[in-house]
This record gives C-alpha cells, structure tokens and sequence, in this order.
C-alpha cells in the first residue's frame, strides 16, 4: 500500500434525498486499499442509503463516485460490480431452493456447448475456497435453505469474490450471527484484506467495530460526523458521534432485592418440532424484582423454552407455575390477560403487523384486555390513546400513530413493542432479544426501562445471546447448553470467556471458579471472544424454523 | 430466466409496492377506471365481431336500469352477489381461501327446502306459518352452510389440507349428491323437471315495493344487514381483530394469543355460513323449490371477482355486486333482444372481470411474495 495510490473508492460530496427526507448530505468518504472501513451510526443515519447509491442501487441527486481514481456512475448493481464492488446485502439475496453451487454461479455460469459446466465451476470455487479457509466447498451440492445463517452469509461472500470483486460492502453483517460466527466472520475480514480486498463494514455495533475495523466513518442523521482511525479512539466517543450526546454505560445500582417466585418451571421438557429433546428438565425461577438471564449460543433449545413460558407451546413434560398456581396447559392468551408479557425473537415477523398502523399495533395482545375490549367489543379510542401514550413515554419516531409499523426503523419498532407489552401492567416479562437490530441510543432507553421494571417489582427473564447485555441488566445468569441448564453464574464475577466456554458445553472446573474473585474488574472490559471461538457452530436449521 | 434478474425484480417491486400503498381513494379510482376500460374494449370486441357497438351499449343500459323489471332483475342478482361476496370476504380477509362458497349455498339451500317441506305439516297455513318456516329455513341453511364450510377449516387447521383445493372438491361433492336427491328421491312423481316438492304457500319474502315476484326488498335489506354486521364484527370486535390480523400476519397474529387453528375453523364456519343465506335466498325469494344445482348460476365463484374487486371489504362488496348484478341482468336481456351472441356477453363480462379484479388479485399476490415489502 503505497501513499500515492488512489483510494479504492472515493465518494465526494454525495447527496440523497427521497422526497423531503435527505437521507445522505453531502458525504465524503474514502476507502483506503487493503483496509476494512467501518460505516458506523444508528438505524436510519443514511449508512445504507450511501452504499446502495455506491452499489448502483440508487442514483445519487449530487456528489461523484470515484473507483481506483477514476469517476464512475453505476446504472445497476450489474455496472458496479462489473467496477469490482460487491454487496451482501442484510437480507441474502439468494434462492434458498438451489444448491450453493448454483447460488454462486448464478448470472455468471461457466458455460460449455451451450450446458452449465459445473465441474468448472465447482473447481473455481475450490480455488477460491481454499484461498481463503472458506468452509463453502463442503456445502457445494446443499440447497441454501438447509444451511444457518452464517454459513449461508459465506456463501453471499463467496459469490461476490466469485464475480471479481475487489471491494466488499457487507450491509449489517454481524446481524444475523452468533457470537461465535461474529468471530468467524471478523477472522475472514482479516483474511480477506490480507489479500488485498478494500472492504467496507456497516455496523451499529461499537465493539465489532472497534474489534474489526481499521478506520471508522461515523453518520448522523445522513451527515458524515468524522472519520477516524479505530486505534486512536474509544466506545465512548464513538457513542457520542453516534448520537450526538453522552451515552451512559454505567447502570444505575439496584435498590430493591428480589422478592416472592413469580415465574417457575419444574423439570420442564420439550420434544422439538423433529423429535429431538430440545428442553431437558429444567428448574427455573424467577422473583420479583429480579432479572434472569439466559446465556447461550443460538439453537440451544432457548426458542422451546421460551414457547413454554409464554404458552405458545405444551411442553412434553413437567410444570409451569405463575404465582405458585399451575398454568402447564394454559395457552397464550390467558396467560398474557393473567400478566406474563413477552418480546417476540423475531419482531418483524411475531411484534408487529408490518401492514398495520401504530394504533392497530398497540392493540396486538391487547385485543382481548380491557380497557381496550370490553366483553368482545373493541374500545378504539382507548387504543388510539394507549398508542400515543407509547409513543410519547418510548420517544417513538416518527411520533405519528397512524404511520405504517413497516416504515419505522428497528429501534423504534422494538421500542413501540417494549413500550406496549409492558404497557397493561404485567408481573412477568419475558425479553427475548430485546435489543437485537437496535442502535445505541434505543438500546440504552431500552435497558434503561428494563432496570426500571425490575425495580417496579416485575420479575424479568432475559434471553439474550449478547454477553455485555446479560451482564449489565442481569442478576444472575444461567447457561443453557443442549437444552439444559448448565450452570448459574454471578453476572459481575464470570468473565466472558469464562461465560464462552460454558456456553460451549465446558462447566467450569473448580480452580477456574476461584481464580474469578480476582478478576472481577473484567466485567467493564471488552468482550474477549478467543474463548467462544472454540465454541462448536451447531448445523444449521436449528435456528431457521 | 432473465439476464438482469436484480432488475426486473426491482421494477416488479415498484409495481407491487405502488399497488400495495395505494390508498382507498386510489383504489375506487382503479375500479372505476378500469371497469370503463374494460366496457370500451368490450365494445371494441363488439364491434370487430359485426354488431353495432352502440346498440349493444344501449342494451345493456336497457337491459339492466332500463324498466322496472331490468331494474329489479339488476337487484335481485345484486342481493345474490352481495351475500356470496361478503362470504368469500369474510375467509379472504382472514387468510383463508373459502373456494367452495358455491357447494355451500348449495348445501344451504338444500337444507332450507327441505326443513321447511318437513316442517310444514306441523305449521298453521297463512301468513304467520309462512313467516316462521321461512325463518326456520333461513336458520337451516346458516347451519348447514356453516357446518359445510367447517369440515374444510378443520381439515385445514388441524390436518394441513390446503383449503383451496378440499373447498373445491367439496363443490363437486355437494353439486353431486343434491342433484342426484333432488332428481330421485326428492323429486315429486309430477314434476316434469328436476326439482323438489313446491314450498307451501306464504313461505317466501313479501316483494313489498316492486310487484316482481323473484325479487323482494326485505332479501335486499337481508344481505345488506349481512353486510354491516360482518363490517361492524370485522373491526370494531376483538374476535374480528384476530381474524383481520390473522389474515394480515398469522405469525404475529399467534404470538399475539390468537390461537390460529380454532380462527381458521371459526373464519371457514363464518364464511360458510354467509353462503349459506345465498342458498336460501335462491330458494325462498327466487325459486319457490330447489333445481338441479347445476343449473344454478355460478353465484359462488364470481363472488370471488366481486370480493376482489371490493378488496375484500365487506362494505365494498356492495358497490361491486351491484355492477356485477347489473352486467348479469343486462346479459340476459341482451341475449334475447339482440343477435349478439351469449358466448360474446360472457367474454365481456370475463374482460370486466380481469380488469376490476387484477389489481386486487396482484395485491394479494404482492403481499404473499414479499414483493414491495418491507424495503426502504
């Protein structure tokens, strides 16, 4: 890398707008050769919007495109990559039906006599897989739809370089993956850059960026606030770019201590949807005023139990008490008007009817719950108000109730959902993923609410598959692994690889669990991942069901 | 396959996107639109066939609000569409696809002669009886209307038979055994036709402001009553709450409390229900008897065209019918007072049809595929 070459892209002054919204202003931004260039801000801050109008995906209203020095403009996706510039989007764009083979080769077949030359291609991929210790060729003959995200987010990685791509833009990467598959993917970036890939990084994520990248843009609101190198700055500044403001990681220390069992589960098992145990005898308890975090890697049999606590699922076995009284058998909505309140895994499909307005949203859940129904007939103008009163206390934007749930960005989504599972006054809560595609400014709020909650005297279990957030909000944290609880742990006292080997199945031996009153400092530190990465990646499906 | 797949799957999307964000105003504008369009290419057929377009024009004016027997014709059809669209609806709304609207109004219609044939002799003759077997029967075919379309929801709900296809065959079945009972042992030894005994005198729906004997305003008055209490259940009741959302987003609909099987089984029972009524309207305010049930009109599927047209709102049905009921009218005036072939009139009516209900049918289909979704 010399001073003198051209930057791998340069985008000057780029301006977008989509009617009154100006989603980027005037935005520079230089990719260095070789380097990995992280696009930091929150949801909506214009990241995408600049590497779609980069990708040929939009047609910037001002500003020039520069590619190796040369000023470019790109008609379509096809013209960029023809430029050498590929994108995984967040969403994979590929046909889950056909084969990875055929996914790559897709639009660019090798072709002989007129015939798909498959045995070319599967050599080129080979090639290229070996290059870099892709893991892709095992899978070349499996349809997509049977692989897990990671693996399939490879794949996308594979077409690219597959189609010539020098520089990478990978939209929100780390979204969709586990700890342990982030770590995977950081190790490929490296690779890749060694290799002399230019690859640009789009995350929310401080600490992924810190960890990955090499310089770091930060956007506001459809501003480029600086750029800086990942070395010479910290989580805190980068916080404060991010939102224009200072972000509190400090949490507030607790005042009440937990009360009477609210939730308990007693040797509860669940035979998945395969015939395979998912849940094994599990005892769970949690009190009032307390907050139970379960740690795990994805698949772990997190989404039965979770089923089972919220009665969307009969388990096979054992009981389910709310109160000291039995509701095993009692399905989701009495469960939900006897007050055990959920956040859905996955919010765009299960939290909110995309089609529908925040007003009919705010009744999702409620429909059976008065005020808002009273003997079977719905009371509106209760909704229409219980609807402004979220979006009031939840600071929901755009502050409008009769927008569409589909236009808002994640973070006011999963801050509307918050806002209303606990708005009928629940005395459980069940959290799962309550921060997942949330932008630093909402994840505080969020968290902020769930301390104040457990305060108020709600019991709260929490599953999360990040351990900074089980940490900050958690009281005590068990481990799930393989369906059972493996251990309990003490949030402050375990460090994170401590935390990574149990999620990996390991208990801790006894010196281990010494050494941890030494280290208790740790829990402000940086996650330290090297542990996880030995955790095993479980096959895929698991998790897509 | 396409050389430029991003592409056309970006300009499909747009379109997609463009139809699913339209807002009501938009939409009425559609439907109107494109039923003129359809009409002026239909004239254009017409015309290319060797008729005289603006005759055939005139006719169907004529034939549908020309006098008082094409008006009330336009209306008695009308109440038939109103009450079968709001039956497909109703399920379409909720995500189910109810297909088989026409072997329910069979089996409702059915059920209506035959409880008020056997109920009958126990009944005082005169006004009073008349009334309350016509009610009996009207209550029969909601029963067995609904109970038809629940072994579909059922098999749906609980088993995964897809409902499009078991609501089908349920058609045939339905078609099949009733015609047989009603040519053999329903059939009177007099009758020179296929058909069931007559109902008694005074059972029937008084025509009250038109002197049309097929037509009666209280049947009219029936539907539309049908029509606001399904709207009414539709939003403004929890049980409506679930069913709407269920059809919008069953994923979100479940995690919400709604427990999906028992709403696809309630939804089915509903929407057959409703079909049922079509059934005992046909029989009580138009016939006096049952026929053979394939040579009843095709009521219950161009009530899918009238619901799609409507966008699946019950109040909308209205409107659509109504140009449904008049196209069938003037259809078969034009049939005896022109030489325009029947074959001609039904290939317009198809070309109404394609048009009103293509935009819906896309929109639905939009939603299915992810298409103009959830991008920004």
């Amino acid at each position: 890398m010399t001073a003198d070459a051209p930057p791998a892209v340069r985008l000057e002054e780029i301006t977008k707008t989509f009617g009154d919204v100006v989603a980027n202003d005037a935005v520079d931004f230089r990719l260095e050769r070789e380097s990995i260039h992280a696009l930091l801000g929150e949801n909506g801050s214009g990241k995408t919007t600049l590497m779609n109008v980069l990708y040929g995906l939009y047609e910037q209203d001002a500003g020039t495109i520069h590619v190796d020095g040369e000023p470019r403009s790109f008609d379509s996706p096809q013209d960029a990559m023809a430029a050498g510039i590929g994108m995984i989007h967040q969403h994979f764009q590929l046909v889950e039906p056909m084969t990875v083979l055929q996914n790559v080769v897709l639009g660019h077949e090798p072709i002989d006599g007129g015939l798909v030359d498959e045995d070319a291609a599967r050599e080129e991929i080979e090639a290229l897989c070996n290059r870099y210790g892709f893991d892709v060729d095992d899978h070349l003959e499996t349809p997509v739809e049977e692989l897990d995200l990671g693996t399939r987010q490879r794949v996308e990685i594979v077409k690219s370089l597959y189609r010539g791509a020098d520089t990478l833009i990978l939209d929100e990467p780390t979204a969709v993956l586990t700890p342990q598959e982030v770590e995977g993917l950081l190790d490929l970036l490296e690779e890749l850059r060694a290799s002399g890939r230019s690859l640009i990084f789009i995350s929310h994520k401080l600490e992924e960026v810190l960890a990955a990248a090499d310089r770091i843009t930060v956007l506001r609101d459809g501003h480029a606030v600086d750029t800086v190198a990942a070395a010479d700055t910290s989580r805190q500044e980068l916080a404060r770019m991010m939102v224009g403001r200072e972000v509190s990681f400090e949490r507030p220390a607790r005042e009440a201590v937990p009360g009477e069992p609210v939730l308990e589960t007693e040797e509860l098992s669940i035979v998945g949807d395969r015939g395979l145990e998912r849940v094994s005898e599990i005892d769970l308890t949690v009190r009032a005023h307390e907050i139970l975090g379960i740690a795990g890697v994805q698949g772990n049999g997190q989404t039965e139990l979770i089923e089972a606590l919220t009665g969307h699922r009969v388990p096979d076995e054992g009981r389910v008490h709310l109160r000291g009284e039995e509701i095993t058998d009692v399905g989701r909505r009495q469960r939900l008007e006897a007050g055990i309140a959920a956040i859905p895994e996955d919010r765009n499909a299960e939290g909110l009817v995309q089609e529908y307005d925040l007003v009919k949203n705010a009744l999702l859940g409620n429909q059976t719950v008065p005020p808002y129904a009273n003997d079977g007939w719905l009371d509106w103008s209760a909704v229409e108000t219980h609807a402004e009163e979220i979006i009031e206390e939840f600071d929901v934007h755009p502050p409008d109730p009769t927008a569409r749930a589909g236009s808002l960005s994640g973070g006011n989504q999963q801050k509307f959902i918050v806002g209303r599972e606990i708005g009928h006054d629940p005395d459980v809560l069940i959290a799962a993923h309550p921060t997942r595609g949330v932008d630093v400014g909402s994840l505080e709020f969020i968290h902020d609410r769930l301390l104040e909650l457990r305060e108020e005297g709600l019991g709260i279990v929490l599953i999360s598959s990040k351990l900074d957030e089980l940490r900050a909000l958690a009281d005590r944290i068990v481990v799930m692994y393989e369906g059972a609880f493996i251990d309990e742990v003490d949030p402050i006292e375990t460090s994170d690889a401590e935390l990574g080997l149990l999620m990996a199945g390991q208990r801790l031996e006894e010196e281990a669990e010494r050494e941890t009153g030494d280290r208790s400092t740790l829990g402000e530190t940086r996650p330290e991942p090297d542990a996880e990465a030995t955790v095993d990646r479980r096959s895929g499906g698991d998790r897509e069901r | 396959m396409s050389d430029d797949p991003g592409r056309t799957r970006e300009a499909l999307d747009r379109v997609a996107a463009r139809l699913l964000d339209a807002s009501v105003y938009e939409r009425v504008g559609i439907a109107v639109g494109s039923t003129g369009l359809a009409l002026l290419i239909g004239l254009v057929v017409v015309a290319a066939a060797g008729h005289n377009p603006l005759l055939f024009a005139q006719q169907l004016v004529v034939g549908s609000v020309g006098s008082t027997g094409a008006f009330t014709r336009t209306l008695r059809f009308t109440t038939l569409f109103i009450l079968a669209g709001v039956a497909v609806a109703v399920a379409f709304r909720a995500g189910v696809f109810n297909i088989g609207v026409q072997g329910q109004l069979v089996v409702g219609g059915i059920a209506c002669v035959l409880s008020i044939l056997w109920l009958a002799p126990f009944v005082p003759n005169g006004p009073v009886g008349g009334a309350g077997l016509t009610l009996v029967g009207l209550f029969a075919a909601v029963v067995a209307g609904g109970l038809y379309a629940a072994l579909p929801g059922v098999l749906k709900a609980y088993y995964g038979a897809n409902e499009i296809i078991t609501t089908i065959m349920l058609n045939f079945i339905a078609i099949g055994i009733v015609g047989w009972a009603v040519d053999g042992p329903l059939r009177p030894d007099d009758a020179r036709s296929v058909r069931t005994e007559y109902l008694p005198e005074g059972v029937g729906l008084p025509s009250l402001v038109f002197s049309d004997p097929n037509f009666s305003i209280l049947g009219l008055g029936l539907a539309l009553a049908v029509v606001g209490v399904v709207a009414v259940g539709m939003t403004r009741t929890s049980f409506g709450y679930d069913m709407v959302t269920s059809g919008y987003q069953a994923s979100a609909a479940t995690f919400s409390g709604v427990d999906p099987q028992r709403t696809i089984v309630a939804t089915m029972t509903l929407s057959g229900m409703v079909a049922g009524l079509v059934g005992a309207v046909f029989a009580i305010m138009i016939q006096g008897y049952f026929i053979d049930p394939s040579g009843i009109g095709t009521y219950g599927f161009d009530a899918i065209a009238v619901s799609l047209l409507a966008a699946n709102n019950p109040v909308g049905v209205v409107p659509a019918s109504l140009l449904f009921g008049a196209l069938e009218s003037s259809g078969s005036h034009v049939q005896i007072h022109s030489d325009v072939p029947v074959q001609l009139i039904d290939g317009i009516v198809g070309i109404v049809v394609l048009f009103v209900a293509a935009p819906e049918l896309f929109r639905m289909l939009a939603k299915r595929t992810g298409l103009g979704g959830e991008k920004r």
